[in-house]
């Protein structure tokens, strides 16, 4: 396709006539515009907390590096070696979690981060990948090994992850960890009964975090109430839109980001919305959209059910973060701080989005000959040993 | 090949087709969510976008002054880079503006040569300090200011020496270019532009938010003569402080009100604290004879006397005190209420307020606005001092204006109601909408000329009725008097002036009635001080279609070879009034009779002592039901009853004053 013979065996030739170029190009795409939307957002914030202008920038050139080379890098592994990457990463990042219970750095109430010397790490972040994964893992394998009890082990895990991030507190990881380990169930064929009863428990939770933590009560009710509370940063992110409209201002002309708390953060996309308009914003949404569809349309023709549900577990948490970054600055859903994927600044969210589309690339990318079910007929299975 | 399908097959076929399907349901639940966020993307941006803030897309270097042409043309001051509107009299004359200036600062950081620095600047601003200048140009900060309210000449000549790292931060200052004139009305700004006193505080909202001038009714050549004539009345009585006011009416609008000493405007925070008392709203003084008037009105109003009522003038000895007139008035014993008004007799006032009694006089009076601060446009406008406990003393005291104090506006208000058909109104400072720049400011020669003939006899016959349709319709307006009892009482007035103790006040043609007040000043100790007073002439110009209400007062004047050692009001107060009058009224397009004086006089003319109509039993000798005399312990609210009760003749007086009280209309509430 793009100039390598199929002649040529070699492994990275290889690599590149099977891994999924669109995902690929999306990928970049993204990356480019964290680039330009930093460039936009981050001197007025790092002039606010009284960092050097371009702190921010040269930090992200690094990030978005690292990030693109992990992707690469994740993409070339096999699946067996993405489960067993996903395996050490998950003892990695459950102890780390624990860890930062005791060792955290405390920011706006919650301890979530851990001190690093050039960097502080949030541990959960590499936690979501790398469960989902494993999830994948316990609950396929069950099925081939009787006497692994996959299911059981699954939920135990995922308790004990509820708890570590109920303690720091993480409502937002915690419900979209929950969210990808629903989906996992689902789509590895969970009863259709459990999984209404999974989603009244979601609910309830919902509930009842609304009830037992302040900071979530009042998120709510500023969502729910527009006229009552503060509603500064999201009045801001709005008038930015509206300040765009459907061309945008101009790269560099937005002038309300430079007000807007979290520009270069979680409210990236507001930047986007004012400088570059709505026509741009709309493709933004159509890359991630792109992104995940292609992802979840790809498993169909997949057999082996390990993909499946670890694909689907990876990219639902991808998707879902992407939703909620966007969903919160327009106003859509109450407002949550979750970094908008390769856009938005931050070290432990690049890498863990890296992490995550490496792995999705990784276990999407054609595997000539170790399809067990020829296509075109799905349904029958060939026996070649009964014949 | 065998192909087979077994139930292992199956039941993979199956779990796999679910899987399938919900895969699929899965990519549509994300389509959904991501359509969800570009519909509420597309609303946010394009369908109902919310707009930013002015300060938010702010451009960050100020925009370019403009120059006004047209706006200049038509008087219109509004500078494009001054946000606070400008302050006119009622003719256009600027009595407030605000003039762009501009606050000189630095950035040390960026300055290259401190030392050339301050010597280029000191050649434009010559008043600064080079080696503070050098100091500051070498700190280490970032921010210095070097000199402030520099004027645009001044900028442009710093700007142009090109120094880098010296910025110009555009600002305001308020301008009183008429100094003096009209200080205490006009208030004061902060530092920051806000109001701090008067109309600048008052209106502070309006100057900030709409830029086309405020136009009071104030008229700057009124306002000259009357602080003119008062300061050369001040001088010549070595009074130690002065009011005067000139109001409408017809409309209440304040054409001119003076308070001495007074300041000069721009220099409000040095200004002595005495010389910013507002004299004529924050002033209170006992209101002396001049309050008969409302004593008069409420009696005559109430039908509880008539012009041919008496009154006792002889003393009343009420507890320590004794109501008397002067030694050297030498009335007799008996007053008709003419007399009492023409000749101000205390004790027979004291009388008819008895005659009235103590609720329907504080009934009157809270109507008529005395219980409550005046409603003008000046934060300043203070609360009237009033007795709490209502006694027959006070009933009697304040029937000659003693015992309560009240600023000189309330009584110029209660004054012109009285004239005007009956109508109390709001005085006001603004001019009224509608009301075009005063139809006499056309001051050429051949308009005055032309307008001289013809309306001398027009304005100076019309009938007060027809004015009285303007007064009624004016914002807040309320009817307190009859219309024919409002006719008497400026027969009265005008009585005061051609027989009475009015005399000095009169002006040749334009037929001033008023009455004279003199308060005896209370001393630091409490007594009454029997030679200091406060001398007041409350007045209105012409009697027989009354126009203008022109007040004066003179606290403690002195007596002067001229007044024969008199400090009473006829001798000071009047005589100010007199000569105000014959200024200002020819700039307020009325003119002199001079035609038919005497006819327009008889035409009002009221006899001192009018005969008793049949059936009228009249009040006097032998007819005195509020004489403390006759009911010495009864408490004071009961005392006209308790009068009526003892004798059958005051129960008779009673009963038709009380059938009298029913018919009229009065209180009668025009327009909210």
């Amino acid at each position: 396709m793009v100039g390598i013979s199929r002649v040529d065996t070699s492994f990275l030739a290889r690599w590149w006539r099977n891994v999924d170029r669109v995902t690929l190009s999306c990928v970049c795409i993204l990356i480019g515009f964290g680039y330009v939307l930093m460039l936009a957002a981050s001197p007025a914030v790092a002039t606010r907390i009284g960092a050097s202008r371009d702190m921010f920038i040269l930090k992200q050139v690094v990030f978005l590096s690292l990030a693109g080379l992990i992707v690469v890098a994740t993409s070339l592994l096999s699946p067996r070696g993405i489960r067993r990457l996903a395996l050490g990463g998950f003892v990695l990042a459950m102890a780390a979690t624990a860890l930062t219970l005791v060792h955290g750095i405390e920011i706006k109430g919650a301890r979530r981060w851990i001190a690093l010397p050039m960097m502080s790490v949030q541990p959960s972040e590499f936690l979501k990948p790398c469960f989902a994964v494993v999830t994948a893992w316990l609950l396929t394998e069950r099925r081939s090994r009787r006497l692994l009890p996959g299911m059981p082990i699954a939920l135990g895990l995922f308790a004990v992850i509820l708890l570590l991030l109920k303690s720091q507190p993480d409502i937002g990881m915690l419900s979209v960890i929950t969210t990808v380990f629903m989906a996992q169930l689902f789509i590895d064929g969970l009863n259709i009964f459990f999984v209404g009863a999974g989603a009244g428990c979601m609910i309830a939770a919902f509930l009842g975090a609304y009830v037992a933590f302040p900071h979530v009560r009042s998120r709510v009710e500023r969502f729910l109430h527009p006229n009552v509370g503060d509603h500064y940063q999201i009045d801001t992110a709005l008038r930015a839109f509206g300040n765009g409209g459907l061309m945008g201002r101009g790269p560099g002309e937005g002038r309300v980001k430079d007000l807007l708390p979290d520009a270069h953060a979680d409210f990236v996309f507001a930047v986007a919305g004012e400088e570059f308009g709505m026509l741009v914003c709309l493709f933004i949404i159509g890359v991630f959209c792109l992104i995940v569809v292609r992802a979840l349309l790809k498993l169909l023709r997949e057999d082996d059910q390990f993909i499946v549900v670890a694909t689907v577990g990876l990219i639902t948490g991808f998707g879902l973060q992407a939703f909620v970054n966007m969903g919160s600055t327009l106003h859509l859903i109450p407002t949550k701080g979750m970094t908008l994927p390769f856009v938005s600044y931050g070290g432990s969210s690049a890498i863990s989005v890296a992490l995550t589309i490496g792995m999705v690339l990784a276990l999407t990318r054609h595997r000539v000959g170790e399809s067990r079910i020829p296509h075109g007929r799905p349904a029958f299975r060939v026996r070649k040993a009964t014949a | 090949m065998d192909v087979r399908v077994t139930g292992d097959d199956l039941r993979t076929r199956t779990a796999r087709e679910r899987t399938q399907f919900r895969l699929l349901v899965m990519s549509g639940g994300f389509c959904a969510l991501f359509g969800a966020v570009a519909l509420k993307l597309a609303a946010a941006t394009v369908i109902m976008p919310m707009a930013p803030e002015q300060r938010q897309i702010a451009p960050q270097v100020p925009p370019i002054p403009r120059s006004d042409p047209k706006g200049m043309l038509a008087g219109d001051f509004a500078l494009p880079q001054v946000h606070r509107a400008s302050v006119t009299d009622r003719n256009g004359q600027v009595l407030a503006i605000s003039l762009p200036v501009a606050q000189v600062y630095a950035n040390p950081q960026e300055m290259i040569d401190a030392q050339d620095t301050a010597r280029k600047l000191r050649s434009v601003l010559p008043s600064l300090n080079e080696a503070e200048l050098i100091r500051r140009l070498s700190t280490q900060k970032q921010f210095v200011y070097l000199a402030r309210d520099i004027s645009p000449m001044q900028e442009v000549a710093i700007n142009n020496l090109g120094i880098p790292g010296i910025y110009f931060e555009p600002g305001e200052r308020r301008h009183y270019p008429l100094g003096r004139v009209a200080a205490h009305i006009l208030g004061a700004v902060d530092i920051d532009d806000h109001g701090v006193a008067g109309i600048e505080r008052s209106m502070e909202k309006r100057l900030d938010s709409d830029r086309t001038p405020l136009r009071l009714s104030l008229d700057v050549r009124i306002q000259a003569v009357v602080r003119d004539e008062l300061a050369a009345a001040k001088d010549l009585f070595q009074a130690i402080g002065a009011c005067a006011i000139v109001m409408d009416v017809n409309t209440g609008e304040i054409i001119a009100m003076v308070s001495l000493p007074d300041y000069d405007a721009n220099d409000f925070g040095r200004a002595d604290p005495d010389t910013r008392f507002n004299r004529a709203v924050t002033g209170m003084y006992e209101p002396g004879s001049t309050f008969k008037l409302q004593t008069a009105a409420m009696a005559l109003q109430l039908g509880v006397a008539h012009p041919w009522d008496r009154f006792s003038s002889i003393p009343i000895h009420i507890g320590r005190f004794t109501i008397a007139d002067m030694k050297s008035d030498h009335f007799a014993p008996w007053l008709t209420l003419n007399e009492v008004m023409a000749y101000s007799s205390n004790p027979a006032a004291a009388h008819m307020a008895l005659d009235v009694g103590a609720q329907r006089q504080q009934a009157w009076l809270r109507d008529m606005g005395f219980f409550a601060p005046v409603p003008i446009e000046l934060p300043e406008a203070g609360r009237p001092i009033v007795p709490h406990v209502w006694g027959i003393s006070t009933v009697m005291t304040v029937g000659f204006g003693h015992g309560v104090a009240e600023p000189p506006l309330a009584i110029v208000r209660g004054t012109a109601a009285t004239v005007n058909g009956g109508i109390l109104l709001h005085p006001t400072l603004m001019a009224r909408d509608g009301a075009q720049p005063d139809d006499t400011a056309q001051l050429t020669p051949a308009a005055a000329e032309g307008a001289a003939p013809t309306l001398t006899p027009a304005v100076l016959t019309t009938p007060a009725a027809a004015e009285t349709a303007d007064a009624a319709a004016m914002p807040g307006a309320k009817r307190v008097i009859s219309p024919e009892t409002s006719a008497l009482l400026r027969r009265i007035l005008r009585l005061d002036v051609t027989k009475g103790t009015g005399k000095t006040a009169e002006s040749p043609g334009y037929f001033v009635g008023g009455k004279t007040g003199t308060a005896e000043k209370i001393g630091p100790h409490g007594g009454y001080l029997k030679h200091v007073n406060i001398a007041a002439f409350t007045s209105i110009f012409p009697m027989n279609a009354p126009r203008y209400a022109v007040y004066v007062m003179l606290d403690s004047p002195k007596a002067t070879p001229q007044t024969h050692g008199w400090t009473t009001a006829a001798w000071n107060a009047a005589p100010t009034v007199s000569k105000i009058v014959t200024r200002v009224a020819p700039m307020l397009g009325l003119f002199p009779n001079t035609t038919n004086p005497q006819a327009v006089d008889d035409a009002m003319a009221i006899p001192l002592e009018p005969a008793v109509p049949r059936g009228y039993r009249p009040l006097g000798p032998g007819n005195d039901p509020g004489d403390p005399r006759n009911q010495p312990k009864a408490p004071a609210r009961e005392a006209a009853h308790t009068a009526a009760a003892q004798s059958p003749r005051a129960r008779l007086h009673a009963a038709r004053a009380e059938q009298t009280a029913q018919q009229r209309p009065v209180h009668q509430e025009i327009r909210g």
